[in-house]
């Protein structure tokens, strides 16, 4: 079957849903609300230093670092709610028996596998769609940076590919546990606090290493790392062990892990009972 | 040509064999009825020859072989319960089904009057009852004009009036030419709807082959005479060789009579020796009986 009516079938199924509407309004408004909130604070810190005043996020608000912090903003709604979006829509077809029924009515599995594939490759560019609408907004809007910028490449490539792999995941979570609550349980865990504790545990007992940064969660994390003033940065740099990933480095793990992602999708959809 | 052909279909569960080495020919034009009890592996082996479920080994072959890659268009089915998208109305879930089959989208107008279910085109699904909701299952099954209609168990659940309506439009169907396979635990309704039947348990195929054939064609005969001959009766019967399986029930005298000899001549028999029959009755054995015979060992 054509890609495009595998995709037009996917939005017949959701898109009159409550919770998905839901979910994609509050993705939308969480997203604009933390940008606004980031700027209005931002914009009125002042730091007193040798009765100098300063605003020492001053430069965050500038381009090309307000789009690098519009990002990593994104990421933590990338994360929650587009990747809990990824778990609602295959636990739904499960809970429903729609899944095992679309291939009795004559989709192959192939055809279905591909089509949930497409389906979070829409979402991803549509949450990038809305990344770049906001940010545009902001940088129009912001007193910081006046004046109309587009973002950079690598983070308009980095956040879709992150909101990309936020959707898989959550997908891939629902596709082997198949309960809505557990499964929802189970991705927000993980990617809040499972692998972060697990990493730090693992640094401060085992090993000081830069590998643990290359775990599913930090490696689509790093995609959109949080921009962070020159000071600190020697700071970080003069520790090798809390070097984040490079723009290659965390682009080449994220590629990785869409495809490992994909592969367990197809895998279980094609090769497991239904 | 066989519309199904099913070669050594067999799935595990663990230890468990949910079908066994399992073959099955349905032909064009068929309303094929699989029988069996609760347990005995219809579904399973429906499930497997819609691609829903792997089967542990053998194969199945739609079509000959020669419908190509989306061969299960041709196909309606219903497995189970009825499952549909609950926050959708009938139209929009026949829409999806519509864009699964690769059919245009028209309206829905006709097969949602057969079904009787166009006044309630706009009511979401999880508003139906379970009657509506197979109904609407077997609305989705027609979508297309498939050329085999798969139903399992499509009147469980149902109130008889329910039934009565599932049951009237699978025969309206089957009246039309399609090929239609029908699971079913309950031998009155694969008795009345099915032309050929397959007996299953425990995963194996014990009989199958057109109704009239598993339904025995040798006629039970029952008979009795006054007291004083019953005596006489027995030995007659005892010593004549085209009777068989000869049990007394109380006054009377049960038997099968071999191919070729009819109740009258067992009459006749009675009389050339003295014997007034004051009673002979002759039974066709039901489904049921057959069915329990057939599943007992």
């Amino acid at each position: 079957m054509n890609p495009l009516n595998l995709l037009s079938l996917e939005w017949k199924r959701f898109s009159p849903n409550t919770t998905f509407r839901i979910v994609a309004l509050l993705y939308i408004g969480a997203f604009a609300l933390v940008v606004y909130l980031a700027h209005l604070i931002g914009g009125s810190l002042n730091i007193n230093n040798n009765g100098q005043s300063f605003n020492p996020t001053a430069d965050l608000f500038t381009y090309p670092k307000n789009w690098e912090l519009l990002a990593y903003i994104g990421s933590w709604v990338n994360a929650t709610l587009l990747g809990f979006l990824g778990v609602f829509m295959t636990t739904l077809e499960f809970s429903n028996k729609t899944l095992r029924q679309s291939i009795i009515f004559g989709l192959t599995r192939f055809e279905l596998a591909l089509s949930k594939v497409l389906a979070a490759l829409a979402l991803a560019l549509f949450a990038t769609l809305i990344y770049l609408i906001i940010g545009m907004s902001s940088t129009i809007l912001s007193h910081a940076s006046p004046g109309f910028s587009l973002p950079p490449l690598t983070c308009l490539l980095g956040f879709f590919l992150q909101a990309f792999g936020f959707l898989l995941l959550g997908m891939m979570t629902a596709l082997l546990i198949r309960q809505t609550a557990l499964a929802t349980l189970t991705y927000l865990a993980y990617v809040l606090f499972v692998e972060m504790v697990c990493r730090w545990i693992f640094y401060f007992s085992v090993a000081k290493t830069r590998l643990l940064l290359f775990l599913p969660d930090s490696a689509l994390q790093s995609l959109t790392p949080l921009p962070v003033p020159q000071a600190a940065q020697q700071m970080i740099s003069s520790n090798a062990a809390l070097l984040p990933l490079s723009t290659l480095e965390s682009g080449l793990a994220a590629l990785l892990y869409l495809s490992l992602f994909i592969a367990i999708l197809y895998q279980r959809l094609t090769k497991t009972d239904l | 040509m066989p519309v199904l052909h099913v070669q050594h279909l067999t799935k595990h569960y663990g230890s468990l064999a949910a079908l066994n080495d399992l073959d099955l020919i349905v032909e064009a034009g068929q309303v094929f009825g699989l029988l069996g009890p609760n347990g005995s592996g219809k579904t399973t082996l429906l499930a497997s020859i819609l691609d829903v479920i792997r089967p542990s080994s053998g194969t199945y072959t739609w079509f000959d072989g020669k419908a190509g890659p989306h061969v299960r268009r041709r196909i309606g089915a219903l497995l189970e319960t009825p499952n549909f998208y609950p926050y959708l109305n009938a139209d929009q879930n026949l829409s999806i089904v519509a864009g699964i089959k690769n059919v245009p989208q028209t309206s829905f107008d006709s097969l949602l009057e057969l079904v009787q279910l166009k006044d309630r085109r706009r009511s979401t699904f999880k508003t139906y009852s379970l009657g509506m909701k197979q109904r609407l299952a077997l609305a989705a099954c027609l979508i297309g004009d498939p050329d085999v209609l798969i139903l399992d168990e499509p009147t469980n659940g149902l109130d008889p009036e329910g039934m009565i309506q599932i049951r009237k439009i699978i025969l309206e169907i089957a009246s039309r030419g399609k090929t239609i396979l029908l699971a079913s635990h309950i031998l009155d309704e694969v008795e009345k709807i099915c032309s050929h039947v397959a007996i299953i348990k425990n995963g194996k195929r014990l009989a199958s082959g057109a109704v009239g054939s598993i339904l025995s064609d040798l006629p039970t005969v029952e008979i009795s005479a006054a007291q004083a001959d019953m005596e006489k009766l027995l030995n007659l019967v005892n010593a004549t060789t085209w009777i068989k399986k000869l049990q007394r029930n109380g006054t009377k005298l049960s038997m099968e009579l071999n191919a070729g000899h009819l109740p009258r001549e067992l009459n006749q028999l009675a009389f050339e020796n003295g014997i007034t029959l004051d009673h002979l009755v002759s039974k066709t054995r039901s489904l049921e009986v057959e069915f329990l015979e057939i599943t007992k060992s």
